[in-house]
């Protein structure tokens, strides 16, 4: 091949493998976010452990007799109370583990964990 | 330490009653529940009006405000079920019990205040989730009214947790 030849196919490389990583990143974006549920009851987090993706939304909902909240440790999200019979819903907008607690009852804790 | 021991008063009561057969029944239950839960409430405003230390205020907040929760959800349930709180020796005995705890309470000041009411919050949690697991919760027959005694235990022991964790924090601070 001539090194004209090969220039022409490294050009038409470039530009096949950048397509092909738009491509995966328009996929990524494009995803449909999953739903989560977290049952507050019997002044417990149930599950405790969430694993979710960026863009994923996660809903408490307090099926307990007292008001609750899920709020972060390290800051992020805060529910504020969540009353009997309510619910309330976050969707994960950065990567990282978070550890979270009803701050009306500290013993109370979860992770929600965003990958 | 004195109202810990007038408080005993009652829960030995009930306990009494259940040694020699005598379980109380669902009705007489429902009063010893919304009566403990209203107790609790009654020294929550007490301490709330009368604490300065912001732990402690909401603390007694938190007590006001489940406490209350779980007699609304109790007298919901009880009227669904058509069920009337009964009076009986053990839910007048904690009406009074509470009503000479809060004259106790209410000579104090400052921190001998917070410490007592704190000191009163671990000693009552702690008689309430015995009188539960030992009495109130076997005996009782209703098994909507048994699930909902089962369903505010924890958050009887989140309580006490908590009050056990100020209770030491306030030791510490002197």
């Amino acid at each position: 091949m001539t090194r004209r030849a090969w220039q022409k196919l490294a050009a038409w490389a470039v530009v096949v493998i950048s397509l092909a990583m738009l491509g995966v990143g328009f996929a990524a974006r494009s995803r449909t976010p999953t739903s989560y549920t977290v049952t507050i009851d019997a002044a417990r987090f149930q599950p405790p452990l969430s694993v979710v993706r960026v863009g994923d939304v996660i809903t408490w909902v307090n099926k307990d007799l007292v008001p609750h909240t899920a709020t972060s440790r390290t800051g992020g999200f805060d529910s504020g109370a969540i009353e009997p019979g309510k619910s309330w819903t976050y969707t994960a907008t950065r990567t990282g583990d978070f550890p979270y607690l009803c701050v009306f009852h500290p013993t109370m804790t979860g992770l929600l964990r965003v990958k | 330490m004195k109202a810990s021991i007038v408080m005993c008063t009652s829960w030995l009561l009930l306990s009494a009653g259940g040694a020699r057969g005598q379980a109380p029944n669902d009705a007489q239950i429902a009063s010893i529940v919304v009566t403990a839960n209203q107790v609790d409430i009654d020294a929550g405003k007490l301490a709330e009006a009368k604490s300065h230390n912001a732990e402690v205020k909401a603390f007694a907040q938190r007590m006001i405000t489940d406490h209350s929760a779980v007699i609304k959800a109790g007298s919901d349930l009880l009227a669904k079920l058509k069920v009337t709180p009964q009076d009986n020796p053990t839910s007048q005995s904690l009406k009074t019990d509470g009503d000479k705890s809060l004259a106790h309470l209410r000579s104090l000041e400052g921190a001998a205040f917070d410490k007592a009411y704190m000191d009163r919050e671990v000693a009552y949690h702690t008689q309430v989730i015995g009188a539960l697991d030992k009495t109130l919760i076997p005996s009782t027959t209703n098994p909507e009214f048994k699930a909902l005694l089962v369903k505010a235990r924890p958050t009887f022991v989140a309580h006490l947790e908590e009050a056990k964790r100020i209770q030491s924090s306030l030791g510490k601070k002197h």
